[in-house]
Formats: C-alpha cells, sequence, structure tokens
C-alpha cells in the first residue's frame, strides 16, 4: 500500500524560552494511500496538534508533512476537517453549508447541485435542505459536517473527535453511517478519538500516542486481527461481542490506560 | 403556552393603564398637586393638539422632522464609518494598533460634552448637530463591531479555511455573517443613544424638534408642553426599538432564539 501522507520529523512546540510547551516530539509516519487510521491517547497528548498541523491550519517547529509527496503549506479542500461540534455556519442553510466549499472554489451551478443532492441523499438529510443548525439535533449536525467534507472529495479526512458529543446510540448510528459513505468514495482517513471501542471498529491501524511530548507509544494492526472482512462491514452490535475484538479491545486500552496512571503519578 | 402567551401581553398593559389612572386621579380627579407641577393626561393631550396646530411657529410634523433628520443622518454616518473601522480594529493587528488607544481615550466622554465644542466647530446648524449625534451613536455600533468580529468561534474560521476560504471570503462570507447579530445588537443600542443625544443637543441649541419643543414650554410655563414633548420622544424610540427588533428578527431568521419551525 502506498502512502498518501508522510511525516518526516514533524514536532510542535508552543511557546519560547521558559514557558515553551513541547506538544509534539518528532514525529515519522506514513498513512496508507484508503487506510483508515485511528489515534488514541490522553488528554494534551498532541493528537490535535498533529491533526491540525496535517491539515495546514498550524505549521509544525520542525519537519513538514506530505501529501501525495508535496508539502502541506496551508488549509485546503484536499485535506476535509470534521471538528467535534460548532464548526458549522449556523446562518446557513444545510444545502448552503454543504455547497459552500465548492461555490468558493469555483465549481459551475449545475454540479453543485448535482453533488449537494447526492451527499444530502447519503448522509439522510433529505428533508432538511432547508434547515438551519441550530434547528437539528447534534448528531444531525455531525451528518451536515461530513457531508460538508465529503463533498469537497478531499484526499484525505481528518477527524477530531467528531463523535464525542453525541449520545450512545447516535455515536454508534454515524459510525455506521462514516463507514457506508467512506466505502463508496475512499480516502485516506486520520480520526482522532478517546474511545478505545470506537478506534478498534473503525481502524485498519490505531496509533497509541503516548504522554506529552506526545510520541508514537505502539502501532496495533487491526486488519491483522480481523482477518478478511474488516470488523466495520458488520453492525458494531454483532462485532461487540467477539473475543478477538475485546481482546484487542483490551490492548488498546491497556496501553492507553498507562499513559494516563504515569501521567498522574507524575 | 396561550396563557403565558396572554400573561405575557395583559400584564404590561394593564400595568401601563392603571398608571395612567394614578396619574389622572393624582391631578384632575382629586387635584393632589398643582397643575402649575404635574399637568393632567387631559391637559398634555390638550397640548400636544395645540403643538400639532403649530407652536412656536412650527408643527408637530415640523419638530419630527428637524429631530430625525439630524439623528437618522448622524446614525448613517455613525454606521458607515463604525462598522468598517470595527471590523477593521478586530481583524487586522496593525488596525486596532493604530485606533485602539484613540478609541479607548474618546470612549469614556459622554456625547452630551461635546455640545459646546461641536457648536464651536460647526455652528448650531444642522451639522454641529448631526456631529454630536454621530460621536454618540459611534461607540455602541463601533465596539459591538468589534466584539462581533472577536467572538467568531475559531472552529467555524478554520473549517472554512480548510474548505478553501481565501481573505476576502473569510471576511465577507464568514467573519461578517457570524458577527451580524452581535453587530445588528450595536446598531439598536446606537440608535437609542442617537435619540437621546439629538434631544439633549435640542435642548442646548435648536429653533425646533423636540428638545426645543420641551424647552420652550419650560421658558414659557407650560408644563403640559413639556410632558407632551416628553411622552412623543419616548413613543418614537419605542418604536424604533421594536422596528429594529422586527427587522432583527426578519434579516437573522437563522439566529432565532426560540422557533423551530422558522
Amino acid at each position: 500500500m502506498s502512502n498518501s501522507i508522510v511525516y518526516r520529523d514533524v514536532s510542535m512546540t508552543f511557546g519560547r524560552g521558559a514557558s515553551a510547551v513541547q506538544a509534539l516530539s518528532a514525529t515519522n509516519f506514513g498513512i496508507g494511500d484508503q487506510e483508515f487510521l485511528m489515534i488514541v491517547g490522553p488528554s494534551g497528548c498532541g493528537k490535535s496538534t498533529l491533526l491540525h498541523i496535517t491539515a495546514g491550519l498550524l505549521r509544525p517547529s520542525t519537519g513538514e508533512v506530505l501529501l501525495d509527496g508535496k508539502p502541506v503549506t496551508g488549509p485546503g479542500p484536499d485535506k476535509a476537517l470534521v471538528f467535534q461540534n460548532f464548526s458549522l455556519f449556523p446562518w446557513k442553510t444545510v444545502w448552503d453549508n454543504i455547497e459552500f466549499g465548492l461555490r468558493i472554489n469555483g465549481v459551475d451551478r449545475a454540479d453543485r447541485s448535482e453533488r449537494v443532492a447526492k451527499y444530502i441523499r447519503l448522509t439522510g438529510l433529505a428533508g432538511f435542505e432547508r434547515h438551519y443548525p441550530r434547528q437539528l439535533s447534534g448528531g444531525m449536525q455531525q451528518r451536515v459536517a461530513l457531508a460538508r467534507s465529503f463533498v469537497m472529495r478531499p484526499r484525505v479526512l481528518l477527524m477530531d473527535e467528531p463523535f464525542a458529543a453525541l449520545d450512545a446510540q447516535n455515536r454508534t448510528l454515524m459510525q455506521e453511517e462514516l463507514v457506508r459513505i467512506w466505502s463508496e468514495q475512499r480516502a485516506a482517513v486520520l480520526f482522532i478519538t478517546h474511545a478505545v471501542e470506537e478506534a478498534v471498529y473503525l481502524a485498519d491501524r490505531v496509533i497509541v500516542m503516548s504522554r506529552r511530548p506526545g510520541t508514537i507509544k505502539e502501532v496495533i494492526d487491526v486488519n491483522a486481527a480481523t482477518g478478511p472482512g474488516h470488523w466495520r462491514d458488520r453492525p458494531l452490535n454483532d462485532v461487540a461481542s467477539e473475543p478477538r475484538f475485546q481482546e484487542l479491545r483490551h490492548r488498546v486500552w491497556d496501553s492507553v490506560r498507562s499513559e494516563i496512571t504515569t501521567h498522574e503519578d507524575a | 403556552m396561550t396563557a403565558t402567551k396572554i400573561l405575557r401581553l395583559v400584564v404590561p398593559c394593564t400595568a401601563l393603564v392603571l398608571f395612567a389612572l394614578a396619574w389622572w386621579a393624582a391631578t384632575d380627579a382629586l387635584r393632589l398637586v398643582s397643575p402649575f407641577v404635574l399637568p393632567s393626561p387631559g391637559d398634555v393631550l390638550g397640548g400636544l393638539a395645540r403643538v400639532s396646530r403649530g407652536y412656536m411657529g412650527s408643527t408637530l410634523l415640523d419638530h419630527l422632522i428637524a429631530s430625525m433628520s439630524v439623528m437618522l443622518s448622524g446614525f448613517a454616518l455613525a454606521l458607515v464609518i463604525g462598522i468598517p473601522l470595527g471590523v477593521a480594529m478586530a481583524w487586522f493587528p496593525l488596525v486596532d494598533r493604530l485606533f485602539g488607544p484613540l478609541v479607548a481615550v474618546l470612549r469614556p466622554i459622554p456625547p452630551p460634552a461635546w455640545i459646546p465644542l461641536a457648536i464651536l466647530w460647526f455652528g448650531i446648524g444642522l451639522s454641529g448637530r448631526t456631529f454630536i449625534v454621530f460621536v454618540a451613536a459611534l461607540v455602541p455600533v463601533l465596539v459591538n463591531s468589534y466584539v462581533g468580529v472577536r467572538e467568531v468561534p475559531q472552529n467555524v474560521i478554520a473549517a472554512a479555511r480548510t474548505l478553501g476560504a481565501n481573505q476576502r471570503v473569510l471576511l465577507t462570507e464568514v467573519v461578517l455573517p457570524a458577527a451580524a447579530p452581535v453587530i445588528f445588537t450595536g446598531m439598536r443600542i446606537s440608535v437609542g443613544v442617537a435619540w437621546a443625544t439629538i434631544v439633549a443637543a435640542e435642548l442646548v441649541v435648536a429653533e425646533r424638534g423636540f428638545g426645543f419643543l420641551i424647552m420652550s414650554g419650560y421658558r414659557n410655563f407650560e408644563a403640559e408642553i413639556m410632558a407632551g414633548g416628553m411622552l412623543i420622544i419616548a413613543a418614537i424610540g419605542a418604536l424604533m426599538n421594536v422596528a429594529f427588533l422586527l427587522v432583527e428578527r426578519r434579516v437573522l431568521r437563522w439566529n432565532a432564539g426560540d422557533s423551530r419551525d422558522v
């Protein structure tokens, strides 16, 4: 599998001198062309920093991120970012939110309408086109956020705990929806979460990060454990009771927990 | 639901009627106070009727046009300068550093304190009063434009940038609409301040307008003219506030607090 994203010695230090805080120590790894990569780790381990650097919103202190061999120099529609919440344009309708990126990138009207309609259908938002975000539930709002990102046909989809604010049922539902949309439109996914189960269910590989300054502590190959036919292609409810799933979930959780407890001892 | 709606409407209306009754009782019915100190409701209505036919050379409409035209031109000038300046200060650090200290120094000066200087600079005509209204109306709209832009959520800006928004698109299509509710509130406060200030300016120097009307009543020992002028000022101020709220609700439908069925 060829890599679409490569991190070369990427590190991040905030502030200068005595008050400088290193959020991320030199990081090297790659994300496959159509790989679903999940990152878990304790709070403040630099997960979000890594994501924002990848999006081009932050410039790393050292090193560089390569997307298809070219250095990332700024944000753009090839690197879509989905936030935890409150990132929709509240003054725009569902339709206009999803259309925004296409319009400002000069996609013509007919093409726009077709693509927006397609993703409204895919995300189950039909009938809500003229609603404003605040008229929608949290789950529906995140569907709009997903559609707004997917409609740009990004090379990489960056997700910053997108389902963390949802209740358990909605979260499971949205995970399955995400897999369904992603299966139709493969892109590299870099997905950050606190939820170990979510990570093991969705990922091709799970990266566990250490506490600050963040480093890659462990890379867990979920594909090797699932064999042919990934867990994510079946409902979470069916998968969750499987011994291999539980075993892997424990392994990831133990790895994360040791980071949290050492942090508290320190 | 309907019961609370009725309560919300009936209680304030009843309170107003009771207040008017108490006023009538204290003056006309029981004669507790002298009509030179507090004229009765009937006297005030009579005074207003006299003014509408013409008082000190101007009709009620003349006074209205005089006060309104100055108020609106000062307010419009405040919008034209205040909104772009406030937005620019919030968005461009250099503009903030240039104008920030000036705004901080001039802001605490109460608008009426400008009246003598304005007369010195512009004379007692229209431009002097327009300047006073402008100075008063500028502050709320400027401050709210600044705060509104500063408070646009970082997520919203970051989302627009990752979708490919350049600086121009970011400012015109993301930051300004996001800040619009706060800017609108600033405009509404500005209208109220502008109205209050023009009346204050007319108290000092004018040959027509509502402030002039009240002052003439004072000079002629006609309390019913003073009270009538105040009533009209209050009514117009309240009407403008309501009109602004209605426009706000219409323009900013997406921000409507309680209605899920826009």
